[in-house]
């Protein structure tokens, strides 16, 4: 009997899940559903990776022949949880395995004062905004002429290379004209990037600030770099190779060692405040913008934490018989793609193996969804809103996204609601 | 001919194009595919012709995959004399290190005394094609160039 495999996030951890079980249960194939709460596949790939950053996005291709060629279902448009179409516990009554690969789409908060002022974002929101997030399309900030950018993680770098770049420096990429335009507008004067770690311990890969160096019209100024006296790092080495412009249209502050304290606005965030771990030391940035990149949570709809907690297994991704998590979902907001891939193959070993044991049931999958539901959507349905992207892209871009749900959702079901 | 595909991997491209390879190909070679990860230098064997493809991470560096497989290389210092490779990069030339990790990987090979057979070329994600369009002929070449070689032999 061929077993019933629901995976709940169609983003790249679900996806590599799907692709290792294929590939261990060879010849006796489960059938895969990934399920997406949008009408688009993809996840963090869509949009998390930077509009910029197209080569990374490229894995798609691989993903896609799991729908294209593997027989693996795409059920979009359907939202799983307490307050969704379909609680967890129904979903799992018709499949025998419910994977959750749903990430961590929440910025993490600071706890600090001030954070709700307008002006301070999220990096993780104003990324899903330039990416033209259905959820999120109008989620971003009025950048002003200085900027903040709190965390120096590989998020905080896409944040601050966007921010940089000028406008005719998206050449094949996928980032909208509305978001350059408006990054555009602000004439962006100053940005500061301020990290925790000295120079040698932050968390950037090297290769992200180098690309940062090839932008035009920057001036650098790296300070801070006594905290990393007589250390030895690619890091450290790309910050200071970096190479300011003769005739800079903005400046870029690379701060070293700070820790953010409060923001402070009548309304409006004017100012960051910082000050050093230990105390002897504060740093005030006057800002019309702060961005914070400090990393992930869960937004709340799956109730993550309690699963988490209750989990029998949570290194193999074992939540309770039948029920398991993988990605971001399972481990934290750690680790990049092929991290995830590495995490995804070991949670699919765990379940191949589980398989095994599983008494047989005859369930009923995607059929019982379908039945319920007339607002799904299906991988056809991804296909000609990937086919219209493509084919409305401006001059230089790969795609125009389609950033309004209803859009989506009219070419999405467009083919459904005539087939007989 | 007897043809095991090696990749050096960190998303999975690589892997996928060796499977590409493997199912273009298949009524005409006996394939072994295998992720350069679990490959034992030493035990490479001769009469087998060995094709790598390989990507490159983070700033020019060997993908994980490929990793373990290079400092074996280094530290045990096999002898690969007789062994004969190709080799297939893939690469983004947003990047100034495009295709370092190819590059890398066959000035390994060849430093341990293997022969690289006919040239690298590097697939680049920007330029809009396919990798597999970019291989399958580069793929050919090489075999027809690793079957002569080996029956001069």
């Amino acid at each position: 009997m061929t077993r019933k495999i629901a995976i709940v996030g169609a983003g790249p951890s679900g996806c590599y899940l799907a692709q290792s079980l294929l590939k261990l249960c060879k010849g006796d194939e489960p059938q895969i559903d990934m399920i997406d709460r949008l009408p688009v596949p993809y996840g963090l790939v869509r949009y998390g990776v930077a509009a910029d950053h197209q080569g990374t996005k490229a894995v798609t291709r691989q993903f896609a022949r799991l729908f294209e060629r593997q027989g693996v279902g795409f059920v979009g448009n359907l939202s799983i949880g307490a307050e969704g179409d379909l609680t967890l516990d129904a979903l799992r009554e018709a499949y025998d395995v419910v994977v959750l690969a749903a990430g961590l789409s929440r910025d993490r908060k600071l706890g600090l004062e001030g954070e709700d002022l307008d002006g301070v974002i999220g990096a993780g929101t104003l990324t899903r905004c330039w990416n033209d997030h259905p959820d999120h399309a109008d989620d971003t900030v009025t950048h002003g002429k200085r900027v903040v950018i709190v965390g120096q993680g590989n998020v905080a770098m896409d944040v601050l290379r966007i921010l940089a770049k000028g406008a005719g420096e998206f050449e094949g990429s996928d980032l909208s004209d509305t978001h350059i335009d408006r990054i555009a507008a602000a004439g962006i004067e100053a940005i500061d990037i301020v990290g925790r770690s000295p120079a040698h311990l932050a968390k950037f890969d090297p290769v992200m600030v180098k690309e940062i160096g090839k932008i035009a019209g920057l001036k650098f100024e790296i300070a801070d770099l006594g905290l990393s006296e007589g250390q030895d790092d690619p890091r450290l080495e790309a910050v200071t190779g970096l190479e300011s412009s003769d005739d800079p249209r903005c400046t870029v502050t690379f701060r070293f060692g700070w820790t953010p304290t409060r923001f402070v606005g009548e309304g409006h965030v004017t100012a960051a405040h910082f000050a050093r771990a230990d105390g002897t030391e504060t740093l005030d940035i006057p800002c019309d913008a702060v961005i914070s990149a400090v990393g992930f949570r869960a937004d709340d709809t799956l109730e993550r934490d309690a699963l988490v907690a209750a989990a029998s297994d949570i290194d193999t991704g074992r939540l309770a018989p039948g029920l398991y998590a993988a990605g971001w979902f399972r481990r934290g907001p750690r680790g990049t793609i092929p991290e995830n891939r590495t995490d995804s193959q070991a949670v699919a070993e765990a379940i191949a193996a589980d398989l095994a044991d599983m008494p047989e049931v005859d369930k009923p999958g995607s059929a019982a969804l379908f039945a319920r539901f007339d607002h799904l959507t299906d991988y056809a349905g991804w296909q000609r809103i990937d086919a219209h992207e493509q084919a409305s892209a401006g001059e230089g871009r790969v795609r125009r996204k389609l950033a309004d749900r209803a859009e989506m959702l009219k070419l999405a079901l467009k083919a459904m609601e005539t087939t007989p | 001919m007897n043809i095991t595909l090696l990749f050096g991997t960190e998303t999975g491209n690589s892997e996928m194009l060796c499977e590409d390879i493997e199912s273009e190909f298949e009524g005409d070679h006996d394939f072994t595919i295998s992720s350069l990860a679990d490959v034992d230098p030493a035990a490479m064997e001769t009469n087998t012709f060995h094709v790598v493809v390989c990507s490159s991470y983070g700033d020019g560096e060997l993908p994980a995959s490929a990793q373990p497989f290079a400092d074996k290389v280094e530290k045990t210092k096999p002898d690969l004399t007789g062994l004969r490779f190709a080799i297939f990069g893939l690469g983004d030339s947003d990047y100034e290190t495009f295709g370092e990790g190819s590059h890398q990987l066959a000035d390994l090979l060849v430093a341990a005394g293997a022969t690289q057979i006919g040239p690298r070329i590097v697939h680049d994600v920007q330029s809009g094609d396919l990798a597999e369009d970019v291989a399958y002929p580069w793929f050919t070449e090489r075999v027809a160039e690793a079957e002569a070689a080996m029956e001069d032999a």
